[in-house]
Protein backbone atom coordinates (compact mmCIF):
# COMPACT_ATOMS: atom_id res chain seq x y z
CA UNK A 1 0.00 0.00 0.00
CA UNK A 2 1.46 3.39 -1.35
CA UNK A 3 0.56 5.80 1.27
CA UNK A 4 1.00 9.95 -0.05
CA UNK A 5 1.73 11.61 3.46
CA UNK A 6 2.60 14.58 5.25
CA UNK A 7 4.19 14.66 8.49
CA UNK A 8 2.57 17.89 9.69
CA UNK A 9 -0.84 17.10 8.78
CA UNK A 10 -3.60 15.80 11.20
CA UNK A 11 -5.73 13.88 8.69
CA UNK A 12 -2.31 12.22 7.42
CA UNK A 13 -1.56 11.04 10.84
CA UNK A 14 -4.92 9.76 11.80
CA UNK A 15 -3.74 7.20 8.96
CA UNK A 16 0.09 6.34 9.90
CA UNK A 17 -1.23 6.13 14.03
CA UNK A 18 -3.79 3.17 12.64
CA UNK A 19 -1.16 1.78 10.73
CA UNK A 20 0.91 1.68 13.32
CA UNK A 21 -1.45 0.71 15.91
CA UNK A 22 -2.82 -2.53 13.78
CA UNK A 23 1.29 -3.28 12.39
CA UNK A 24 0.41 -2.88 9.04
CA UNK A 25 3.71 -1.32 6.90
CA UNK A 26 2.70 1.50 4.61
CA UNK A 27 4.94 2.66 1.73
CA UNK A 28 4.91 6.07 2.38
CA UNK A 29 5.37 9.00 0.10
CA UNK A 30 6.19 12.24 1.56
CA UNK A 31 4.41 15.05 -0.36
CA UNK A 32 5.89 18.51 -0.10
CA UNK A 33 2.68 20.17 1.01
CA UNK A 34 4.11 23.79 2.78
CA UNK A 35 6.07 25.28 1.26
CA UNK A 36 6.13 22.82 -1.96
CA UNK A 37 2.04 22.87 -2.66
CA UNK A 38 3.29 20.00 -4.50
CA UNK A 39 -0.43 18.19 -3.49
CA UNK A 40 -1.19 20.22 -6.35
CA UNK A 41 1.37 19.12 -8.76
CA UNK A 42 -0.18 17.07 -11.92
CA UNK A 43 0.96 14.10 -10.65
CA UNK A 44 -0.91 14.44 -7.13
CA UNK A 45 -3.87 15.90 -8.79
CA UNK A 46 -4.02 12.78 -11.30
CA UNK A 47 -4.66 11.11 -8.16
CA UNK A 48 -7.00 13.33 -6.84
CA UNK A 49 -8.26 15.84 -8.06
CA UNK A 50 -9.56 17.43 -5.13
CA UNK A 51 -5.80 18.52 -4.27
CA UNK A 52 -5.63 16.97 -0.60
CA UNK A 53 -3.49 14.77 1.57
CA UNK A 54 -3.79 11.82 2.18
CA UNK A 55 -3.82 9.73 -0.35
CA UNK A 56 -3.66 5.92 -0.26
CA UNK A 57 -3.18 4.04 -3.26
CA UNK A 58 -3.04 -0.30 -3.46
CA UNK A 59 -4.45 -2.75 -5.90
CA UNK A 60 -7.25 -1.48 -8.03
CA UNK A 61 -8.02 1.13 -5.77
CA UNK A 62 -7.24 5.32 -4.90
CA UNK A 63 -8.69 6.56 -1.46
CA UNK A 64 -9.01 10.59 -0.86
CA UNK A 65 -10.75 10.19 2.35
CA UNK A 66 -8.56 9.61 5.70
CA UNK A 67 -11.82 7.89 7.23
CA UNK A 68 -12.20 5.93 4.26
CA UNK A 69 -8.25 5.19 4.51
CA UNK A 70 -9.37 3.84 8.54
CA UNK A 71 -12.03 1.59 7.10
CA UNK A 72 -10.41 0.05 4.23
CA UNK A 73 -7.37 -0.69 6.70
CA UNK A 74 -9.37 -1.86 9.55
CA UNK A 75 -11.55 -4.31 7.11
CA UNK A 76 -8.36 -5.24 5.10
CA UNK A 77 -6.15 -6.36 8.66
CA UNK A 78 -8.14 -5.62 11.66
CA UNK A 79 -12.09 -5.89 11.64
CA UNK A 80 -12.45 -5.43 15.57
CA UNK A 81 -11.83 -1.66 14.83
CA UNK A 82 -14.68 -0.93 12.92
CA UNK A 83 -16.25 -1.80 15.77
CA UNK A 84 -19.50 -3.64 13.86
CA UNK A 85 -20.32 -5.66 17.07
CA UNK A 86 -23.68 -4.29 16.99
CA UNK A 87 -26.38 -2.11 14.90
CA UNK A 88 -25.67 0.74 17.48
CA UNK A 89 -22.08 0.28 17.94
CA UNK A 90 -21.66 -0.07 14.32
CA UNK A 91 -23.56 3.39 13.51
CA UNK A 92 -22.05 5.27 16.32
CA UNK A 93 -18.90 4.33 14.44
CA UNK A 94 -20.18 6.25 11.67
CA UNK A 95 -21.63 8.74 13.56
CA UNK A 96 -18.49 9.81 15.16
CA UNK A 97 -16.46 9.75 11.60
CA UNK A 98 -18.98 12.38 10.63
CA UNK A 99 -17.87 14.47 13.33
CA UNK A 100 -14.02 13.91 12.87
CA UNK A 101 -15.14 15.61 9.34
CA UNK A 102 -16.52 19.01 11.53
CA UNK A 103 -13.14 18.71 14.16
CA UNK A 104 -11.15 19.10 10.32
CA UNK A 105 -13.63 22.07 9.53
CA UNK A 106 -13.76 23.79 12.31
CA UNK A 107 -10.46 23.52 14.93
CA UNK A 108 -7.89 22.11 12.01
CA UNK A 109 -9.29 25.18 9.84
CA UNK A 110 -8.50 27.26 12.82
CA UNK A 111 -5.04 25.75 13.36
CA UNK A 112 -4.48 26.02 9.78
CA UNK A 113 -5.20 29.93 10.12
CA UNK A 114 -2.91 29.99 12.89
CA UNK A 115 0.15 28.03 11.79
CA UNK A 116 0.04 27.87 7.99
CA UNK A 117 -1.71 31.76 7.84
CA UNK A 118 -4.34 30.08 6.09
CA UNK A 119 -7.64 32.09 5.54
CA UNK A 120 -10.72 31.84 7.31
CA UNK A 121 -12.80 33.86 10.14
CA UNK A 122 -11.05 32.65 13.29
CA UNK A 123 -13.77 33.91 15.56
CA UNK A 124 -16.27 31.87 13.79
CA UNK A 125 -14.28 28.42 13.53
CA UNK A 126 -13.08 28.66 17.30
CA UNK A 127 -16.92 28.92 18.08
CA UNK A 128 -17.56 26.22 15.93
CA UNK A 129 -14.56 24.28 17.23
CA UNK A 130 -15.53 24.88 20.93
CA UNK A 131 -19.15 23.69 20.53
CA UNK A 132 -17.42 20.59 18.60
CA UNK A 133 -15.25 19.61 21.75
CA UNK A 134 -18.03 20.47 24.06
CA UNK A 135 -19.87 17.84 22.50
CA UNK A 136 -17.04 15.42 22.44
CA UNK A 137 -16.83 16.69 25.97
CA UNK A 138 -20.83 15.48 27.10
CA UNK A 139 -20.41 12.42 25.02
CA UNK A 140 -17.19 11.21 26.83
CA UNK A 141 -18.36 11.87 29.99
CA UNK A 142 -21.47 10.07 29.21
CA UNK A 143 -19.26 7.14 28.10
CA UNK A 144 -17.58 7.32 31.75
CA UNK A 145 -20.27 7.23 33.30
CA UNK A 146 -21.47 3.87 31.34
CA UNK A 147 -17.89 2.69 32.62
CA UNK A 148 -16.66 2.75 28.80
CA UNK A 149 -13.27 4.41 27.91
CA UNK A 150 -13.86 5.00 24.11
CA UNK A 151 -16.20 6.82 21.64
CA UNK A 152 -18.12 3.67 20.18
CA UNK A 153 -18.06 1.66 23.35
CA UNK A 154 -15.73 -0.29 25.53
CA UNK A 155 -12.57 -0.36 23.25
CA UNK A 156 -11.31 1.99 20.88
CA UNK A 157 -12.27 2.01 17.09
CA UNK A 158 -11.29 4.04 14.02
CA UNK A 159 -13.75 6.35 15.21
CA UNK A 160 -11.27 7.33 18.68
CA UNK A 161 -8.72 7.38 15.82
CA UNK A 162 -10.28 9.97 13.43
CA UNK A 163 -11.40 12.15 16.04
CA UNK A 164 -8.29 11.74 17.79
CA UNK A 165 -5.79 14.33 16.02
CA UNK A 166 -7.41 17.02 15.56
CA UNK A 167 -8.64 17.53 19.61
CA UNK A 168 -4.91 17.20 20.06
CA UNK A 169 -3.33 19.79 17.93
CA UNK A 170 -6.80 22.27 18.85
CA UNK A 171 -4.58 24.52 21.14
CA UNK A 172 -2.07 25.30 18.20
CA UNK A 173 -5.79 26.28 16.86
CA UNK A 174 -5.84 28.79 20.13
CA UNK A 175 -8.56 26.21 21.34
CA UNK A 176 -6.97 25.47 24.98
CA UNK A 177 -7.92 21.62 26.36
CA UNK A 178 -7.98 23.03 29.87
CA UNK A 179 -12.11 22.93 30.51
CA UNK A 180 -12.24 18.86 28.96
CA UNK A 181 -11.68 16.64 31.61
CA UNK A 182 -12.83 13.72 29.87
CA UNK A 183 -11.71 14.50 26.74
CA UNK A 184 -8.32 14.17 28.92
CA UNK A 185 -8.82 11.03 29.89
CA UNK A 186 -9.77 9.80 26.88
CA UNK A 187 -6.59 11.16 24.88
CA UNK A 188 -4.89 9.61 27.86
CA UNK A 189 -6.07 6.30 26.96
CA UNK A 190 -5.35 6.85 23.20
CA UNK A 191 -2.23 7.54 24.36
CA UNK A 192 -1.02 5.02 26.02
CA UNK A 193 -2.46 2.24 23.25
CA UNK A 194 0.08 -0.28 22.63
CA UNK A 195 1.97 0.83 18.91
CA UNK A 196 1.07 4.55 19.56
CA UNK A 197 3.42 7.04 17.34
CA UNK A 198 3.58 10.71 18.07
CA UNK A 199 3.29 13.52 15.39
CA UNK A 200 5.12 17.36 16.04
CA UNK A 201 2.70 18.41 18.75
CA UNK A 202 0.98 15.15 20.31
CA UNK A 203 3.18 12.90 22.39
CA UNK A 204 2.96 9.44 23.87
CA UNK A 205 2.20 8.80 27.70
CA UNK A 206 4.90 9.04 29.94
CA UNK A 207 7.62 9.57 26.88
CA UNK A 208 10.35 11.91 27.59
CA UNK A 209 11.44 13.66 24.42
CA UNK A 210 14.58 13.16 23.79
CA UNK A 211 17.04 16.29 24.67
CA UNK A 212 17.60 18.83 21.60
CA UNK A 213 14.46 20.07 20.13
CA UNK A 214 11.86 22.19 22.17
CA UNK A 215 8.66 20.69 22.25
CA UNK A 216 5.56 22.58 19.70
CA UNK A 217 3.86 23.34 23.21
CA UNK A 218 7.22 25.42 24.38
CA UNK A 219 7.72 27.25 20.80
CA UNK A 220 3.54 28.62 21.64
CA UNK A 221 4.22 29.70 25.40
CA UNK A 222 6.85 31.84 23.93
CA UNK A 223 5.16 33.11 20.89
CA UNK A 224 1.90 34.20 22.96
CA UNK B 1 -6.20 36.36 47.19
CA UNK B 2 -7.70 35.09 49.89
CA UNK B 3 -7.04 31.96 52.25
CA UNK B 4 -10.30 30.27 51.48
CA UNK B 5 -10.67 27.36 49.47
CA UNK B 6 -11.66 27.41 45.94
CA UNK B 7 -12.95 24.66 43.94
CA UNK B 8 -10.63 23.96 41.29
CA UNK B 9 -11.64 20.63 40.15
CA UNK B 10 -13.32 17.15 40.54
CA UNK B 11 -11.25 14.04 42.09
CA UNK B 12 -12.75 11.65 39.85
CA UNK B 13 -11.07 13.66 36.80
CA UNK B 14 -7.75 13.49 38.11
CA UNK B 15 -7.20 9.42 38.54
CA UNK B 16 -4.29 8.09 40.52
CA UNK B 17 -0.83 8.81 38.66
CA UNK B 18 -2.26 11.90 36.67
CA UNK B 19 -2.24 15.43 36.49
CA UNK B 20 -4.68 18.22 35.02
CA UNK B 21 -4.48 21.59 34.47
CA UNK B 22 -5.99 23.78 37.03
CA UNK B 23 -6.52 27.62 37.84
CA UNK B 24 -6.35 29.44 41.64
CA UNK B 25 -7.28 33.02 40.52
CA UNK B 26 -4.82 34.25 38.69
CA UNK B 27 -2.48 31.10 39.03
CA UNK B 28 -1.94 28.44 36.64
CA UNK B 29 -1.73 25.20 38.59
CA UNK B 30 -0.73 21.62 37.92
CA UNK B 31 -3.28 19.71 40.25
CA UNK B 32 -2.15 16.01 40.33
CA UNK B 33 -2.50 12.39 42.38
CA UNK B 34 0.27 10.33 42.95
CA UNK B 35 -0.02 6.47 42.79
CA UNK B 36 -0.98 5.92 46.06
CA UNK B 37 -3.73 8.41 45.36
CA UNK B 38 -2.45 11.93 47.48
CA UNK B 39 -3.59 15.08 45.60
CA UNK B 40 -1.74 18.33 45.26
CA UNK B 41 -1.80 21.59 43.71
CA UNK B 42 1.37 23.05 42.54
CA UNK B 43 2.20 26.11 40.32
CA UNK B 44 2.11 24.64 36.70
CA UNK B 45 5.27 26.25 35.98
CA UNK B 46 8.60 24.16 35.63
CA UNK B 47 11.51 25.82 37.43
CA UNK B 48 13.64 24.82 34.46
CA UNK B 49 12.30 25.88 31.45
CA UNK B 50 8.53 26.57 32.05
CA UNK B 51 7.39 23.98 30.64
CA UNK B 52 3.55 22.73 31.96
CA UNK B 53 4.00 20.50 34.64
CA UNK B 54 -0.03 19.59 33.96
CA UNK B 55 1.41 18.16 30.85
CA UNK B 56 3.78 15.95 33.34
CA UNK B 57 3.88 12.35 33.91
CA UNK B 58 3.69 10.91 37.13
CA UNK B 59 5.48 7.77 38.93
CA UNK B 60 4.94 6.98 41.94
CA UNK B 61 5.31 9.62 44.43
CA UNK B 62 6.94 11.96 42.39
CA UNK B 63 5.56 14.82 39.20
CA UNK B 64 7.99 14.79 36.49
CA UNK B 65 7.72 17.64 33.35
CA UNK B 66 7.87 15.90 30.22
CA UNK B 67 10.38 18.76 28.79
CA UNK B 68 13.61 17.33 30.25
CA UNK B 69 12.18 14.73 32.82
CA UNK B 70 13.57 16.73 36.09
CA UNK B 71 11.29 15.25 39.03
CA UNK B 72 9.69 16.79 41.64
CA UNK B 73 8.61 15.35 45.03
CA UNK B 74 7.66 16.79 48.48
CA UNK B 75 7.02 20.05 48.61
CA UNK B 76 7.42 20.67 45.30
CA UNK B 77 11.36 20.03 46.01
CA UNK B 78 13.68 18.96 42.88
CA UNK B 79 14.65 15.33 43.31
CA UNK B 80 16.21 14.21 39.93
CA UNK B 81 17.90 16.01 36.95
CA UNK B 82 18.22 12.70 34.23
CA UNK B 83 20.84 14.58 32.60
CA UNK B 84 22.68 14.61 35.85
CA UNK B 85 21.69 11.81 37.60
CA UNK B 86 24.68 11.65 40.07
CA UNK B 87 23.98 15.30 41.33
CA UNK B 88 21.40 16.35 44.11
CA UNK B 89 19.80 19.13 43.07
CA UNK B 90 20.00 22.04 44.89
CA UNK B 91 17.76 23.03 47.92
CA UNK B 92 16.58 26.32 45.56
CA UNK B 93 15.02 23.94 42.53
CA UNK B 94 11.51 24.06 44.41
CA UNK B 95 8.02 24.02 42.85
CA UNK B 96 5.86 26.52 44.42
CA UNK B 97 2.67 24.70 46.53
CA UNK B 98 -0.49 25.43 47.12
CA UNK B 99 -2.68 24.05 49.48
CA UNK B 100 -5.05 21.08 48.55
CA UNK B 101 -7.72 19.02 50.02
CA UNK B 102 -10.70 16.42 48.62
CA UNK B 103 -14.08 16.42 50.41
CA UNK B 104 -17.57 14.82 48.88
CA UNK B 105 -15.39 14.79 45.42
CA UNK B 106 -14.26 18.01 45.11
CA UNK B 107 -10.81 19.17 44.97
CA UNK B 108 -10.20 22.12 46.80
CA UNK B 109 -7.48 24.39 46.74
CA UNK B 110 -5.95 27.84 48.55
CA UNK B 111 -3.13 29.60 48.57
CA UNK B 112 -1.93 29.70 52.07
CA UNK B 113 -3.51 28.09 54.82
CA UNK B 114 -6.81 28.04 54.93
CA UNK B 115 -8.29 27.82 58.91
CA UNK B 116 -10.58 25.31 58.49
CA UNK B 117 -10.92 22.01 56.04
CA UNK B 118 -12.93 22.33 52.94
CA UNK B 119 -17.06 22.04 53.12
CA UNK B 120 -18.63 18.61 52.80
CA UNK B 121 -22.01 18.13 50.88
CA UNK B 122 -23.31 15.11 52.79
CA UNK B 123 -25.35 12.76 50.08
CA UNK B 124 -23.51 14.58 47.21
CA UNK B 125 -20.70 13.51 44.85
CA UNK B 126 -18.44 14.85 41.95
CA UNK B 127 -20.91 14.90 38.47
CA UNK B 128 -19.38 17.28 35.95
CA UNK B 129 -16.86 20.88 35.97
CA UNK B 130 -18.22 22.95 32.70
CA UNK B 131 -16.43 25.76 31.86
CA UNK B 132 -18.52 28.48 31.22
CA UNK B 133 -18.05 31.81 29.30
CA UNK B 134 -19.91 34.12 31.48
CA UNK B 135 -18.61 36.03 34.93
CA UNK B 136 -19.87 33.94 38.18
CA UNK B 137 -22.17 36.58 39.24
CA UNK B 138 -24.15 36.16 35.63
CA UNK B 139 -23.72 32.46 35.94
CA UNK B 140 -24.99 32.45 39.75
CA UNK B 141 -27.85 34.54 38.25
CA UNK B 142 -28.88 32.32 35.53
CA UNK B 143 -28.95 29.50 37.97
CA UNK B 144 -31.05 31.25 40.09
CA UNK B 145 -28.98 31.95 42.99
CA UNK B 146 -26.31 34.01 44.13
CA UNK B 147 -22.58 33.57 45.43
CA UNK B 148 -20.11 30.53 44.49
CA UNK B 149 -21.94 27.87 46.41
CA UNK B 150 -25.30 26.99 45.71
CA UNK B 151 -27.95 24.77 46.82
CA UNK B 152 -30.35 24.21 44.70
CA UNK B 153 -32.49 22.35 41.89
CA UNK B 154 -31.02 21.34 37.91
CA UNK B 155 -33.43 19.52 35.39
CA UNK B 156 -34.47 16.63 37.37
CA UNK B 157 -32.25 16.72 40.44
CA UNK B 158 -31.26 18.54 43.38
CA UNK B 159 -27.30 19.62 43.22
CA UNK B 160 -25.13 21.79 44.34
CA UNK B 161 -23.17 24.10 42.18
CA UNK B 162 -19.57 25.45 42.77
CA UNK B 163 -18.80 28.29 41.34
CA UNK B 164 -15.16 28.96 40.58
CA UNK B 165 -14.61 32.62 39.20
CA UNK B 166 -11.78 32.51 36.35
CA UNK B 167 -9.75 35.05 34.65
CA UNK B 168 -11.66 36.63 31.58
CA UNK B 169 -15.43 36.93 32.75
CA UNK B 170 -15.15 33.06 32.39
CA UNK B 171 -15.92 30.60 35.28
CA UNK B 172 -15.82 26.68 35.68
CA UNK B 173 -19.05 25.13 37.27
CA UNK B 174 -18.33 22.15 39.61
CA UNK B 175 -21.38 20.53 39.53
CA UNK B 176 -22.50 17.94 42.26
CA UNK B 177 -25.30 15.22 42.21
CA UNK B 178 -27.05 13.23 44.43
CA UNK B 179 -25.23 10.14 45.70
CA UNK B 180 -26.41 6.85 43.75
CA UNK B 181 -28.49 8.80 41.38
CA UNK B 182 -29.72 6.49 38.32
CA UNK B 183 -28.10 7.18 34.56
CA UNK B 184 -31.23 8.75 33.24
CA UNK B 185 -31.13 11.42 35.65
CA UNK B 186 -27.67 11.85 35.00
CA UNK B 187 -28.24 12.24 31.50
CA UNK B 188 -30.59 14.51 32.14
CA UNK B 189 -28.63 16.43 34.58
CA UNK B 190 -25.92 16.41 31.71
CA UNK B 191 -28.52 18.18 29.66
CA UNK B 192 -29.73 20.61 31.71
CA UNK B 193 -26.11 21.98 32.97
CA UNK B 194 -25.48 22.53 29.26
CA UNK B 195 -28.80 24.38 28.68
CA UNK B 196 -27.46 26.40 31.96
CA UNK B 197 -24.35 26.86 29.90
CA UNK B 198 -26.08 28.69 26.95
CA UNK B 199 -28.50 30.85 28.99
CA UNK B 200 -26.04 31.89 31.07
CA UNK B 201 -23.41 32.83 28.05
CA UNK B 202 -26.49 34.81 25.97
CA UNK B 203 -26.98 36.97 28.75
CA UNK B 204 -23.29 37.59 29.05
CA UNK B 205 -23.02 38.24 25.89
CA UNK B 206 -26.20 40.36 26.02
CA UNK B 207 -24.57 42.17 28.77
CA UNK B 208 -21.59 42.90 27.16
CA UNK B 209 -23.52 44.63 24.27
CA UNK B 210 -25.08 46.79 26.33
CA UNK B 211 -21.85 48.06 27.90
CA UNK B 212 -20.05 47.92 24.77
N1 LIG C 1 -10.13 14.45 2.31
C1 LIG C 1 -9.82 14.93 3.64
C2 LIG C 1 -8.76 15.99 3.49
C3 LIG C 1 -8.11 16.37 4.77
C4 LIG C 1 -7.46 17.71 4.61
O1 LIG C 1 -8.12 18.75 4.70
N2 LIG C 1 -6.16 17.71 4.36
C5 LIG C 1 -5.43 18.95 4.25
C6 LIG C 1 -4.07 18.77 4.84
S1 LIG C 1 -4.19 18.49 6.63
C7 LIG C 1 -5.27 19.29 2.79
O2 LIG C 1 -4.90 18.45 2.01
N3 LIG C 1 -5.56 20.53 2.38
C8 LIG C 1 -5.39 20.93 1.00
C9 LIG C 1 -5.21 22.39 0.87
O3 LIG C 1 -5.53 23.10 1.83
O4 LIG C 1 -4.74 22.83 -0.19
C10 LIG C 1 -9.36 13.77 4.50
O5 LIG C 1 -8.76 12.86 3.99
O6 LIG C 1 -9.61 13.80 5.72
S1 LIG D 1 11.32 22.60 31.36
FE1 LIG D 1 10.80 21.16 32.84
S2 LIG D 1 12.50 19.86 32.87
FE2 LIG D 1 13.08 21.36 31.44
Amino acid sequence: MIFYDYILSPSCYRVRLFAAVIGRRLDLRAVDFHPGQEHRSDAMLALNPAGTLPVLKDDGIVLTESTAILTYLAAHDAPAWLGDDTPVMRARVAQWLAFAQRLTDSAGAARAHDMLLAPGDIDALRAEATTALRELEAALSAARRRGESFLAGNRPTIADIACFPHVALAPDGGLPLDPYPSIRLWMRALRGLEGFIEMPGIHRLHELLPEPGPMPDVIRKERA
Amino acid sequence: MTTDWTPAALSRDIPAASAAPGQLGETDLAIWRSASGRIAAWSDRCPHRGMRLSHGFVRGERLSCIYHGWGYGEGGQCVRIPAHPELTPPEAIKVPVFAAAEASGVVWVADGTPAGAPPEFPGFEGFRSLRIHAPATVLARAFGGAGHVIEGTLGPCAVVALIQPLPGNVSALHLLAPEGAGPATLDALSLAAEALRRTAEAQAEQAEEETA
